[in-house]
């Protein structure tokens, strides 16, 4: 289990380069998707290994919020993206 | 049990990290798009399947299959979103230009 979440931190980071480095607006909103998922099971993986019943709560929430963050900020890039 | 649920978690990060290196070397944003939307989808449902077959079936099993579905409804919506909002911005743009 160990193994599993070091692969998921390894691909959070790798995919918090391309945040960084993103060309368009869409692609780093993808990759703050992409990390926020893996960031997700990777607490509950955590929480499993730990025994910390609370830290699923939190998982649940920061999905929850995550989701509505990601489809506010796009439906806002497709009104024009506040340069318009 | 126990080698069913290290099966799939480790088929799940076997997805991740594919997907990982599919959006990280990808050139559009729909490329990556189709990369992220099909592979975090297996991946993180199949790691989430393995953590509820890990280790029999305890309570805080009802939040990790709560958590699946939540992803498994949420992923393909934030996906289309975010591939109308890119098209349709593009699309304006090309007209003006």
């Amino acid at each position: 289990m160990q193994i599993v979440e070091l692969v998921l931190l390894l691909s959070v980071i790798s995919v918090l380069w391309l945040l960084w480095r993103g060309p368009t607006p869409w692609d780093r909103l993808l990759a703050y998707n992409s990390a926020s998922n893996r960031v997700v099971v990777t607490v509950c993986l955590i929480a499993i290994s730990s025994r910390e019943v609370l830290l699923f709560d939190v998982a649940i929430g920061y999905a929850a919020l995550s989701f509505l963050g990601v489809v506010i900020v796009s439906r806002f890039l497709e009104r024009g993206g506040g340069h318009r | 049990m126990t080698v069913a649920g290290f099966v799939f978690m480790g088929l799940g990060a076997a997805f991740v990290l594919i997907g990982s290196v599919g959006i990280v070397r990808f050139r559009d944003v729909y490329s990556r798009l189709q990369a992220s939307g099909v592979s975090d989808n297996a991946g993180l449902g199949l790691i989430l399947v393995g953590a509820v077959l890990h280790g029999g079936w305890q309570s805080h099993d009802v939040a990790l299959l709560l958590l699946l579905v939540l992803i498994l409804l949420t992923n393909p919506i934030v996906t289309h979103s975010i591939a109308r909002s890119a098209f349709v911005q593009q699309h304006q743009e090309g007209d003006e230009d």
